[in-house]
């Protein structure tokens, strides 16, 4: 460098030169120059030195390393075929982007014409007011939980940067729906889910941990050098849970309770056909619950709408329904639901699940217990005869029979005491078996005992039945037949079901497994035996005498046409003990020779002038399992009358029947079949099934192994799938 | 023996420069890809092509180099008959971009299409250096006389108000006054009238700012009132005038001594809008730190020094004007550009020479080297 200088100082200069004075300036520029070189330098030092830090975390901050929650979807709830009874859905929530939107002109006036006209229900106004008082808002939420299918077009258009290009500052956040495909179907069993994922009720309040998963999650991290990275942990999906409902009996279920609440309701009162009617359907040899409904019920995708509770009673302010409640109507509903706690109080009334969580007194279908007591323990022998005069004198009463105005039953058999449902009768056996015995046995049946059922919300009965302490010798003699001890629905046909199933006493439950979100199986739920109650002898004498109140005693209007079945006939006076309040049920199971499923259904204060007549429980099972029987390819064994064959085409029942004696009526029921075939099979409710695979006769003989010999015959097997879909005209 | 070997070479070249230039070329469009190349992947306008301002501006480069190597083997002189034409045809330009040549970007009009778009301005600054220094060649010892010297301050006024008006480009019009009052600055040989210009200019601003800054946002000065105001408090006005500044200082303070490495910065990332472009430098401070600015702040220093030895050492007074008006035309961009992203000024739209995105610009610059290459040719060695 020296040496160029020394070089330059030797040029020449010539005239009209660049002269010294020019030279002088020159220099004079460049240190001013160089001077404010300097300034800026020291500038830049200073804004490094100074505000490095903040700067740097400023920078970092508006980096969006902030995480990002990526939900997970809760588990399904299958029924035994694998249809959705509960599921989520994907939707998605407009959020606007103010300050990106804002950041392009023209921008907002093409983002909004476009969200316009993707989004009818787009509220521009809302949305350009707020974009006016936020504009550097960067999260604002217009729309909630679009579908797929109604984000699409927009996600198009948006993606079409060639013709839209000033389309910007809108993005979707996802986020899951729980969905009940079938809206009331089962309500009270599954329970709901609200937007938080916390179950509430029934299999979703129970299961809530089991379906819920762990939320996933993008965030951004600083690394060693602080640049920032991204990660994205996804979310892990709920498991979801199969249950052994089949949802067509399940249907079949419902109808039926619909179907009576219809016929009865502002019949002797106004309001519904019944407090409560409560059906369980069990499969005797595993406690699987196969159909559990309720009537009232509600809708799951709409669990807070009130005109639901229209025909209830109304709920008071102690939680409870007082026995003259004022019944809710569309009139008086405003004044009574005054406030969010009235409304709320009688949503989980209606919210509650009856079969598992109200209590009430079983009546007579408590009699095969005591009978199965006394024969068990050795108490008695089945030999014994009893006569019944219409009332005995226990303790300080005299406790009447049902038959008191006749002058009694006279003398009776053991069976004939369970046929006529003779309180006397079993006041005496009572006393024969004695109180310390009984009471060993009401514990054995698990009366006072949870069921333990996977269902959220089972009551405790503990305190509602008797102990040494407090059973005396008229509480004794009411509770052989029924009255004076609470128990649960589920309590009743789990007990019932080791009555009749030769004496396993199997945990109820409603889910059978577990699968994780990508179909592996995580638990195998297998029947429980909890314990033996009653011998394998004692359980076919009870079938015997259960048989016998369908064939000769009060259950006769509880057989469903082509079918012998066996039960057990209640009719429980309810507090107010005023003879008008009744809890009517019928508790039986089918096939009468060898069970397989045990039905229970409870009507609670039917809604009727005289409440005391098992028949409006009767009726309930006879239409149930008029359907349900066939559906589960159980073979008639009996003649069918010809008013029960009108009946069965009407319901579009194909009938199949075990070889019985009759072989006209089995060759027309052949050709019955084939026809049905051929015309393409209706299901059940008449709507149309898509397909139906019929099961081969192997299948049928190991179902049925003791049924023999079958004919070839057989029963559609419905298409589970097809049926659920049909509840766009809901049968109820 | 080297000197001799120059001398029949062709006269002197300045090596120095030319390095100078290669460095700051080279680094301009590394610059120019590490600033650009998020944004243009992500952008489908430009086929999501990574390199896209990168392939322009290297095509520019090269095109430059060619002109400069050009211009520089063509003695001076013979430029010296098309000053005044210079001057005319870069008036006609301007106008033309209010015919349907004229190219609209970025809401405003200041482009035209020749084929390749072309800024008018930047021809603009260079036929000013033309034309003022073969004015002030005419002039003579006229220069020292008040007469003279306000005939030199006025020439470039009717263009700047043209680039300013027309072209609605302040900062080009800003650069061209600037250059021509270096020019004059250099030639005449008065000291007074220059301190009570700046004094005057420095006193009338301020006063303007002040007037500004009580009027506050609703003053009515449109978006250089408000550029204006987010100068004076730019965290006040962050999502809107100030952003852009706040950005860049953002981007300058995070980068700390020695930076966050080279196409490391977050602020490119869309925080900095058109990062290619004006706020090059900052992002240059932020992957490389305070070390990589200085060091180009020392780039430029020495560029002008060579510039200032040439112009010094020219044979006449023609030449030595020349090269004054580059110096000047450089140095005063650099220094507004630096001021800008420091937010020492008000933000105003000025590129850094050599490196900031832009075809026209760096095309010429090295039209304008090229002129001092040929100007350097012509310096003769004393025996």
């Amino acid at each position: 460098m020296k040496n160029r200088n020394k070089q330059s100082e030797n040029i020449t200069i010539s005239n009209n030169s660049f002269n010294k004075k020019m030279q002088e300036k020159l220099v004079v520029l460049f240190l001013i120059v160089l001077l404010a070189f300097a300034g800026l330098s020291v500038k830049l030092i200073s804004i490094t030195r100074d505000n490095g830090e903040q700067y740097k975390k400023q920078v970092l901050s508006q980096q969006q390393y902030e995480s990002i929650t990526i939900p997970y979807k809760r588990g399904d709830i299958l029924d035994a075929k694998g249809n959705k009874l509960a599921t989520s859905e994907k939707v998605y929530n407009l959020v606007l982007d103010c300050k990106n939107m804002n950041a392009k002109e023209g921008s907002v006036d093409a983002t909004m014409a476009a969200l316009k006209s993707c989004f009818s229900d787009f509220d521009e106004g809302a949305a350009r007011e707020y974009l006016a008082a936020n504009p550097t808002s960067q999260y604002y939420v217009t729309l909630k939980q679009l579908t797929y299918d109604e984000i699409a077009p927009f996600e198009e258009m948006a993606a079409n940067t060639k013709d839209n290009p000033l389309i910007s500052g809108v993005w979707f956040e996802e986020e899951y729906k729980r969905v009940y495909p079938n809206n009331e179907m089962a309500c009270d069993l599954i329970g709901f889910t609200g937007k938080d994922n916390n179950g509430s009720y029934g299999l979703e309040q129970y299961y809530n941990s089991v379906l819920n998963g762990v939320d996933g999650r993008e965030y951004g991290y600083l690394n060693d050098d602080e640049t920032l990275e991204r990660t994205t942990v996804p979310a892990i999906d709920g498991y979801n849970i199969v249950t052994t409902i089949d949802g067509n009996i399940q249907q079949i279920t419902e109808k039926y309770l619909y179907q009576y609440n219809e016929d009865h309701k502002n019949n002797a009162r106004d309001g519904n056909g019944a407090n409560n009617v409560g059906c369980i359907i069990m499969d005797v040899n595993n406690g699987d619950i196969l159909a559990m409904a309720g009537y009232p019920c509600f809708d799951l995708n709409d669990t807070k709408n009130t005109e639901r509770l229209i025909g209830s009673k109304f709920v008071g302010e102690d939680g409870k329904v007082a026995y003259d409640a004022e019944i809710i109507t569309a009139e008086n509903m405003d004044e009574l639901l005054a406030t969010d706690e009235d409304v709320y109080r009688n949503l989980n009334n209606l919210w509650k699940n009856y079969c598992i969580s109200t209590t009430y007194e079983p009546g007579s279908v408590a009699k095969p217990f005591t009978v199965a007591a006394g024969l068990e323990s050795g108490k008695m022998s089945g030999n014994e005869l009893y006569t019944c005069n219409g009332q005995l004198h226990v303790g300080d009463h005299d406790i009447k029979c049902h038959n008191y105005k006749t002058g009694g039953d006279g003398t009776l058999s053991v069976g004939e005491a369970i046929e006529k449902s003779c309180n006397v009768c079993l006041m005496l056996m009572g006393k024969q078996i004695g109180k310390t015995t009984f009471l060993e046995y009401q514990e054995k049946f698990n009366f006072g005992l949870k069921t333990n059922i996977d269902l959220f919300g089972e009551a405790r009965t503990n305190t509602l039945v008797f102990n040494d302490k407090n059973m005396g010798e008229t509480e004794l003699a009411t509770s052989t037949f029924g009255q004076g001890f609470n128990v649960t629905m589920i309590q009743m046909i789990t007990a019932f079901s080791s009555l009749v199933n030769g004496g396993k006493y199997y945990e109820p439950h409603v889910v059978k497994k577990i699968t994780a979100a990508d179909g592996s199986v995580v638990q195998n739920i297998t029947p429980r035996v909890l314990k033996q109650t009653v011998s394998a002898q004692t359980s076919s004498k009870i079938i015997e005498y259960c048989n016998g109140v369908v064939t000769n005693g009060t259950g006769k209007t509880a057989r469903p046409a082509g079918y012998a079945i066996g039960g057990k006939t209640g009719t429980a006076e309810t507090i107010p003990r005023d003879k008008i309040n009744y809890v009517v049920s019928f508790m039986g199971y089918a096939p009468a020779n060898n069970p397989q499923i045990a039905i229970y259904v409870v009507v609670d204060r039917p809604n009727a002038v005289f409440q005391d007549d098992a028949k409006y429980a009767t009726k309930i099972v006879r239409d149930i399992l008029t359907e349900v029987l066939p559906y589960m390819n159980i073979y008639m064994t009996e003649p069918l009358s010809d008013s029960e064959r009108e009946e069965l085409e009407s319901l579009s029942i194909t009938i199949k029947q075990a070889n019985i004696s009759e072989e006209e009526t089995q060759t027309e029921e052949e050709t019955e079949q084939i026809e049905t075939d051929e015309n393409g099979e209706i299901d059940a409710r008449g709507g149309d099934v898509t397909s139906s695979t019929p099961l081969s006769d192997e299948d049928m003989q190991s179902d049925n192994a003791d049924t023999a010999p079958l004919t070839g015959a057989v029963l559609n097997e419905q298409n589970g799938l097809g049926v659920l879909e049909d509840t766009g005209n809901d049968p109820r | 023996m080297t000197q001799d070997k120059r001398r029949r070479i062709g006269g002197y070249v300045d090596y120095s420069l030319i390095f100078i230039i290669i460095v700051l070329l080279g680094f301009g469009l590394i610059m120019v890809y590490s600033t650009s190349s998020y944004e243009a992947s992500v952008s489908s306008k430009l086929q999501n092509d990574a390199a896209f301002y990168l392939k322009k501006q290297m095509f520019a480069t090269l095109v430059g180099l060619i002109m400069m190597i050009l211009v520089s083997v063509i003695p001076y002189h013979f430029w010296e008959r098309f000053a005044g034409w210079g001057y005319i045809v870069s008036i006609i330009l301007i106008l033309l971009v209010l015919t349907p040549l004229g190219i609209e970007a970025n809401g405003a009009r200041r482009w035209l299409n020749l084929g390749i778009s072309v800024q008018p301005a930047e021809i603009a600054k260079l036929a000013m250096i033309l034309f003022l220094a073969s004015f002030v060649c005419k002039l003579g010892n006229n220069i020292r006389h008040r007469k003279g010297f306000l005939f030199v301050l006025c020439a470039p006024v009717p263009i700047c108000l043209l680039v300013w008006l027309i072209t609605d480009n302040m900062s080009s019009a800003i650069i061209i006054f600037a250059i021509a009052f270096i020019m004059l600055f250099v030639a005449s040989p008065e000291y007074k009238r220059f301190a009570a210009i700046v004094i005057s200019v420095v006193a009338l601003g301020t006063l303007l700012i002040f007037v500004i800054a009580k009027a506050g946002a609703g003053g009515g000065f449109g978006f250089r009132g408000a550029r204006i105001l987010a100068w004076l408090n730019p965290e006040a006005y962050s999502s809107g005038t100030g952003f852009q500044t706040l950005q860049a200082l953002y981007a300058i303070g995070s980068g700390g001594i020695f930076g966050k490495g080279l196409g490391q910065s977050t602020q490119k990332l869309g925080f900095i809008p058109e990062a290619q472009n004006d706020m090059i430098f900052s992002i240059i401070c932020e992957e490389l730190g305070l070390f990589g600015g200085i060091c180009i702040i020392l780039l430029f220093i020495l560029m002008l020094w060579r510039l200032m030895i040439i112009a010094n050492n020219a044979p006449d007074l023609f030449g030595g004007l020349l090269v004054v008006g580059v110096m000047g035309h450089i140095s005063v961009q650099v220094l507004l550009n630096v001021a800008v992203v420091t937010n020492t000024i008000p933000n105003t739209g000025i590129s850094l020479p050599f490196i900031s995105y832009g075809g026209t610009s760096v095309m010429f610059l090295l039209i304008e080297l090229g002129l001092v290459f040929s100007v350097a040719r012509s310096i003769e060695f004393k025996d």
